[in-house]
């Protein structure tokens, strides 16, 4: 059985990129695409953690949250839609209307 | 049904008699005044048929209470004591009443004159019947009011709104003292039950009261690092409430402006109602005087010095009714004066102070009344206008003598034979003699003997300037109609025999107050908890000089008032000028005008409140002001941190959540 410190070290790694991806990236794709990441990388915590603890539970939240992540990224996009028909771009540098 | 059940009628009546005079008295003739008259007579009535069955049987109190906030009440309580004023009030507004009829008939508002007349005698007969303290108070405070709308009755003239505001506003000082020593008390019993005040125990009637004195006498406070016990305590506090409203040193400020109002009601709060109030608290609360070894000494010391006081400036004032409010102020020093000297012979004083307070109630409204009836003739109350009125108002003169006789208690020691003030005055000036003599305290006796050659000065000093010689002024003048002759008479006739009827009785029956079975006081041990040790009461042994003496200063009175006033041997122009500095500090009555109006109340009250108003003032805005920046400010401060970039956000939460992460690690590290 692979040990669950192989688990966790994996999905800290995605979990760090996802980070570092939501700090660094500008366009707003991509950044939703490193919060999928982050995401990921917290549901495979869960999936592990249940499994190694011979418990659902933790894999019907990571069921939960996939769910939600689709519906987080459905709207992300919409709203990405959105902004590029008005400003001709998804550079977030370019879109501050709600800056002060 | 027994006349007992109808006791609670008697204020009840005149308080009824005040809402309908006030609603329909316009519509009637003479503003309506028949209804507080039928009022008042069938409450004197109800209280003078109480009053002989209780001479028949005084262990018959009428005690009714019900139960009001679970451990107060309000009831009723007819003993002696009370009976006895209750009937000298009823009586004395009665015949006060009739005489207005006559007197207020010119005047413009007499419905507005009658309600507020019948609610002054309603509050003090609810404060006479009182049988608990707080009750009292209820009752007290709403005689404070009444005086305050009587005395501003003319509120139009300014003097007169005046004289009510400052009335109102020295008797305030008394009456928080006085709530305050009811709160003293009323925390003291809660202690001494421990909070669990037991069903149908009602703490602050006087009978439970009276039941704990030696309780609290053994609670001692100390207050300015002088240990006193609470009842002393209480009972001073009680007494600075008395001080107010029976205008003793140094409140009697307010009562001889209390002038401005018409004469009738000087006359009712001079003989009757507010000023007898505080004699009647300290007399009511009698037995907790006695447990409290210095209360007394101070009721007495300030009783004597009150009633010299008044009389000094007695003799120089030439107001007709202002020479009587100092009388009065005088004399209810001598009623203080009265109860003080308990503390030598215990139970009785309480006796010789409610002959006296009855006494004086007959002779001061006669005098009050006789003074009206020369105001509503001539038409000025200045003395140094007047002269020789007694050939034009003969009835007025001759009861008006009367009156100066009974005040100044002409007699003849050792006999019956004497004006009312005679029995009750010499016993007063008696006892201030038994006090010296136990207590070794002699300047009371002092004051009151000095006070005596006063009081017959000031007042045949009035009478000689007023009634004989020859008029100053050409003032015409009529004798006044029956309604107000009637009255004078009967007055009359009470000053001069009401004492010589009743001094055997009244004494013993008044005392009976304390022993009946409502709240059974043994006086005698009540002060030796005290440290009294009372005088025995058997014969009196007092040199005969004693007993001759206020006859012999009274006397002596009347013959300097002859020979100066009377006479006129003597220029008073010379004596009289301004330059004078005895009559200058006397006609400006110690200057205690200027100094409590002028600098103590404008200076320190009026100027201290404005001062307090500002500095609150400012204190508030800088308050708004600065809550306003503070809001402005953060909002100012909290907007820089919306930038609108996504990376700013995703920072904030990412801190936020690992610093949420390592504070709950260490939160549980620690646990």
């Amino acid at each position: 059985m692979i040990p669950i410190a192989l688990y966790l070290a994996v999905a800290a790694i995605i979990f760090s990129i996802g980070l570092y991806g939501l700090m660094t990236q500008r366009s707003g794709i991509r950044i939703l695409m490193c919060v999928e990441l982050m995401l990921n990388a917290a549901n495979l915590n869960l999936v592990a953690f249940s499994s190694y603890n011979g418990d659902l539970t933790g894999q019907v939240f990571a069921l939960f949250s996939i769910a939600l992540a689709a519906c987080e990224a459905a709207i992300g996009f919409a709203i990405l839609m959105a902004l590029y028909r008005m400003k001709d771009t998804i550079s977030l540098d370019h879109i501050n209307v709600l800056r002060w | 049904m027994a006349v007992e059940n109808y006791a609670f009628l008697i204020p009840v009546l005149p308080a009824l008699a005040f809402v309908l005079t006030f609603f329909l008295g316009k519509k009637l003739p003479n503003g309506g005044s028949i209804i507080p008259i039928t009022a008042i007579a069938i409450s004197f009535v109800i209280s003078l048929l109480i009053t002989l069955k209780l001479l028949a049987n005084p262990e018959e109190v009428v005690s009714q209470s019900y139960s009001w906030f679970a451990m107060l009440n309000i009831g009723i309580l007819v003993d002696p004591l009370a009976a006895v004023m209750l009937t000298m009030v009823t009586f004395a507004s009665l015949l006060i009443h009739i005489y207005s009829t006559g007197y207020m008939s010119h005047d413009k508002a007499p419905s507005r004159y009658f309600a507020e007349t019948a609610l002054f005698t309603a509050s003090m007969l609810g404060l006479i019947l009182s049988d608990n303290i707080l009750q009292l108070f209820i009752c007290w405070e709403l005689v404070g009011v009444c005086s305050y709308l009587l005395i501003g009755f003319w509120f139009e003239k300014p003097s007169a709104a005046t004289a009510a505001k400052k009335a109102f506003l020295t008797t305030r000082i008394g009456d928080v003292m006085f709530l305050a020593g009811i709160i003293v008390l009323f925390s003291d019993l809660f202690k001494i039950f421990n909070g669990t005040i037991p069903d149908g125990v009602y703490i602050l009637r006087f009978d439970e009261i009276f039941a704990h004195i030696p309780e609290l006498a053994a609670m001692n406070a100390n207050i300015l690092g002088i240990e006193v016990s609470h009842i002393t305590l209480i009972t001073l506090l009680f007494f600075g409430g008395a001080v107010g409203k029976s205008g003793q040193f140094p409140l009697h400020v307010w009562l001889p402006d209390a002038m401005e109002g018409p004469t009738t009601v000087s006359a009712l709060i001079h003989a009757a109602t507010m000023v007898t109030a505080g004699v009647y608290l300290v007399a009511r609360t009698f037995p907790m005087f006695i447990a409290a070894p210095d209360s007394l000494m101070v009721v007495a010391y300030v009783g004597g010095f009150t009633a010299l006081f008044a009389g000094t400036m007695g003799i120089v004032m030439n107001d007709l009714k202002r020479v009587l409010a100092y009388s009065t102020v005088s004399q209810l020093g001598y009623m203080m004066l009265g109860l003080g000297v308990g503390a030598a012979i215990g139970a009785e004083a309480v006796g010789i102070s409610i002959f006296h307070l009855v006494n004086h109630a007959f002779f001061k409204a006669l005098l009050f009344l006789c003074a009206g009836s020369v105001i509503h003739a001539v038409g000025t109350h200045d003395m140094r206008q007047l002269g020789g009125v007694a050939k034009v108002m003969p009835i007025t003169a001759a009861t008006m003598i009367i009156a100066s006789l009974a005040l100044t208690g002409m007699g003849i020691p050792g006999t019956v034979i004497g004006t009312s003030g005679f029995f009750s005055k010499d016993a007063i000036i008696e006892s201030a003699y038994l006090f010296g003599d136990t207590t070794g305290t002699w300047l009371p006796y002092i004051f009151s003997i000095l006070a005596a050659l006063l009081t017959s000065l000031y007042i045949f000093r009035l009478i000689f300037m007023t009634f004989f010689g020859k008029p100053r002024t050409d003032y015409g003048g009529h004798e006044s109609p029956a309604s107000m002759t009637i009255p004078l008479s009967i007055f009359a006739l009470l000053s001069l025999f009401f004492g010589a009827l009743t001094s055997k009785t009244f004494n013993t029956f008044v005392s009976e107050t304390f022993v009946n079975d409502f709240v059974h006081m043994d006086i005698h041990e009540l002060a030796t908890l005290g440290g009294y040790h009372l005088a025995e009461h058997g014969g009196h042994h007092e040199p005969l000089i004693i007993l001759w003496m206020p006859l012999i200063v009274a006397l002596a009175g009347l013959v300097i008032a002859y020979l100066v006033y009377g006479l006129r041997i003597v220029n008073m122009d010379s004596l009289v000028s301004r330059n004078n500095p005895i009559y200058k500090l006397l006609y400006n009555r110690y200057y205690q005008n200027s100094l409590f109006t002028n600098f103590f109340s404008v200076k320190f009250i009026y100027e201290g409140l404005a001062f307090a108003g500002r500095a609150t003032d400012r204190g508030f805005d800088w308050m708004t002001k600065w809550f306003s920046d503070l809001a402005l400010e953060a909002g100012e401060s909290l907007r820089q941190f919306q930038t609108g970039a996504v990376q700013n956000y995703a920072t904030a939460v990412i801190t936020g959540v690992s610093l949420l992460v390592i504070l709950v690690k260490v939160v549980m590290e620690v646990i």
